[in-house]
């Protein structure tokens, strides 16, 4: 068990700048997830924490020790990998008693035949049954354990691959995007039972992922990445209710955050040339970007601020998305709503929608947050 | 909306016998083609075995297991069977090994590997009857290459080897014309043909091997390129090697070229390097005994057939994962 530090670690490949300047710290025993768009360099930066890569610039260290120059084999770590990277000649037992293996016996105890008769061999060998066995049961594969992989389902394999990493009492776990490769029914079950694991470990986690629900759900505190570069790093509520940067309010949350063009001019912030507030004005006047989430909005039947038509409704039982055309502007926006409004919510149908400034989150023409607080100080909204 | 309508003269019964009749009839050419090519001539080959047959004698007479008593029993046949396992059991684990390591090496290589890889199949590529005269040129016990490079050692501290001592006071080998290496020539000849085959069938075997298990490798604490190699490369391979020694054992027991180019009268000094697949043609062409001749074939035929039913055991049950 043991804090991680990253400090400004840079990669290129060629001429391709992959991270530019990464800073993360990771407390002991703590669940960080890396999510991003594919390409952003989440995974890198995991294998440079693992060693598998060499950072350009830059410092990783574990345990405050730095290993930026040591060797994967021996920075104490365990890895789950996409692929699962069984050894397919191995059973699952063999499979999960390798990193014990190379670890406590010396060559000449790890001989075929040879090595069970080495001085010392049978303890340990005694010694890694009993922790292989721990692990197997730990994770309900204990009945598997004389299957070969190739004998096992992608979720059976997952296990394996878990029990791989934790037969050991590593610093951290890296986990590159476990889940993938399992259909929808198992992720979410195998999402509770890493969480589960996590806390009954009680070692540090690094969780590399695209899907911003598995981060959401797991983790202490997401890294949201893009473009090789941290966006924000923070507790998952944060993330999703008080984002930096419209990039990380736009990658996190489903349906996406509607984001709607405005402007600050006189102390007026217009929506599509109509005046809707006065916020107390801290900030230049120019191009503003809105940015509601789509429980921020509600249906209105008197004074709408927006108004349009129902172009699609997706009905998901305990609620329902509907989206909505915007009179007169290329914008669909998305609403969230309960079941009790499905009638409203016909195709076609005609809808106003309001929503209270304090729910929106306002970015600059950059993309930059100007916080709530700064801008704006009316707690109702005005209608002009 | 239509109504199915159903032939009552069609039932399921009748159905699957048209389709077998059409099955067998779209099989039958290529049944029969198969016994006439290649069983029709094993059965007449085992049956002839068991005769004194000639070619162009009118008849013939069953002289029972007489011929392959000979093979059992005559000088001439044990040291066809020493030729052929000495070249087998030489032949095929050094180029196995070899093709396996220079696999890797070019494998490791990346880019200036293609010029290796080249380098190493242009044997392969080569006839080997001509290469064989090269060869034959080359080992000439007084003109050719080798011997003449082995004198420049003679005065150097080279000499100190006993083979160079030797040779330097008493003249190198004759190479071909020595009982005691024409074997090992042959040997020599076939590894160096054969092993850039071994390992082009490498090769194609390592890309097969998932890059992300090396990681795996490198995280579960296999530090040396030897623990890595035993634990994800070696056993990858397992299904390739399978198929590279049985591919190399056949072609081994088939050596016939450089025999019949180099001793085109008879199997090399004292019968050292009279291989099988010489003996056959000796006998059964050259000698036109088609009846002893037939029974070397088909000890050839069981030697290949046996070899053959390990690989496909070991496929089917060992390195199948």
């Amino acid at each position: 068990m043991a804090g991680l530090s990253i400090t400004s670690v840079t990669k290129r490949f060629g001429d391709t700048e992959v991270l530019k300047g990464v800073t993360l710290d990771v407390g002991d025993a703590e669940f960080v997830s890396l999510v991003g768009p594919s390409g952003c360099g989440k995974s890198t930066l995991l294998r440079i924490i693992a060693g598998l890569e060499d950072v350009t610039s830059g410092d990783v260290s574990i345990g405050g020790r730095s290993v930026t120059g040591t060797r994967a084999a021996d920075r104490d770590l365990s890895m789950v990998f996409q692929s699962y990277a069984l050894y397919p000649h191995l059973t699952v037992g063999e499979n999960i008693a390798v990193p014990l293996r190379m670890r406590s016996l010396s060559p000449l105890q790890r001989l075929p035949l040879l090595g069970g008769f080495m001085p010392g061999s049978r303890e340990k060998r005694i010694e890694i049954n009993s922790a292989v066995r721990e692990a197997a049961d730990m994770l309900e594969i204990g009945a598997l354990l004389d299957r070969k992989p190739g004998q096992l389902s992608g979720g059976q394999r997952q296990r394996v691959a878990l029990g791989r990493a934790l037969v050991r009492d590593p610093a951290a776990f890296l986990l590159d995007e476990p889940l993938s490769n399992l259909d929808a029914k198992l992720r979410v079950q195998t999402r509770a039972e890493i969480a589960q694991l996590h806390r009954r470990l009680n070692t540090t986690f690094i969780y590399v992922t695209h899907d911003q629900v598995e981060a959401m759900t797991m983790s202490d505190r997401i890294a949201v990445m893009m473009d090789g570069e941290i966006l924000q790093c923070a507790a998952p509520d944060i993330i999703y209710e008080d984002p930096n940067d419209i990039r990380v309010a736009e990658f996190i949350g489903s349906p996406k955050i509607n984001i709607l063009p405005s402007e600050i001019q006189a102390g007026t912030l217009s929506l599509f040339g109509k005046p809707i507030a006065k916020p107390s004005l801290q900030t230049q006047p120019g191009l503003f970007q809105l940015g509601l989430r789509p429980e921020a909005l509600r249906l209105t039947a008197k004074d709408p601020i927006l108004s349009g038509r129902v172009a699609h409704v997706e009905n998901l039982g305990s609620e329902l998305f509907a989206q909505i055309a915007l009179e007169g502007e290329p914008i669909r926006v998305t609403l969230r709503a309960s079941p009790s409004d499905r009638h409203h919510l016909k195709l076609q149908a005609q809808v106003g929608l309001t929503f209270t400034l304090e729910d929106a989150l306002i970015f600059d023409a950059n993309g930059k947050r100007h916080r709530r607080a700064e801008v704006f100080a009316p707690r109702s909204v005005e209608v002009a | 909306m239509g109504v199915v309508e159903i032939d009552p003269s069609v039932t399921p019964a009748r159905e699957r016998n048209r389709q077998a009749r059409t099955a067998w009839g779209l099989t039958a050419p290529a049944l029969a083609l198969m016994f006439l090519i290649l069983l029709v001539p094993v059965v007449i080959a085992a049956l002839l075995s068991f005769t004194n047959y000639s070619l162009g004698n009118s008849g013939f007479e069953w002289v029972g297991t007489k011929n392959y008593d000979r093979l059992f029993t005559r000088s001439t046949y044990e040291k066809m069977f020493i030729a052929t396992f000495t070249y087998v059991v030489t032949v095929v684990p050094i180029s196995v090994a070899l093709g396996l390591g220079a696999a890797l090496l070019v494998n490791a290589l990346g880019r200036i590997g293609d010029i290796y890889k080249t380098i190493y199949f242009l044997p392969v590529m080569a006839t080997l009857l001509a290469m064989a005269i090269v060869w034959e040129f080359m080992l000439h016990p007084t003109i050719g290459m080798v011997n003449q490079t082995f004198e420049l050692a003679c005065g150097t501290v080279l000499e100190r080897i006993p083979f160079f001592a030797n040779g330097c006071a008493e003249g190198f080998p004759l190479w071909l014309g020595d009982r005691d290496y024409a074997i090992w020539v042959i040997c020599f000849i076939g590894i160096w043909q054969g092993f850039g085959f071994n390992m082009v069938l490498y090769l194609a075997g390592l890309t097969s091997v998932h890059r992300e298990l090396y990681h795996a490798a490198e995280m579960d604490g296999a530090k040396s390129a030897w623990e890595r190699f035993r634990l994800v490369t070696w056993p990858a391979l397992g299904p390739t090697t399978v198929f590279v020694v049985t591919i190399s054992c056949i072609r081994a027991f088939q050596v016939f070229d450089t025999v019949e180019a180099f001793w085109p009268q008879g199997g090399g000094p004292n019968k050292s390097t009279y291989v099988m697949m010489f003996a056959i043609f000796e006998k059964g062409v050259q000698q036109n005994l088609i009846g002893i001749g037939s029974a070397i074939t088909m000890l050839f035929l069981i030697f290949v057939m046996f070899l053959t039913l390990i690989q496909r055991w070991l496929v089917e049950r060992k390195v199948h994962y």
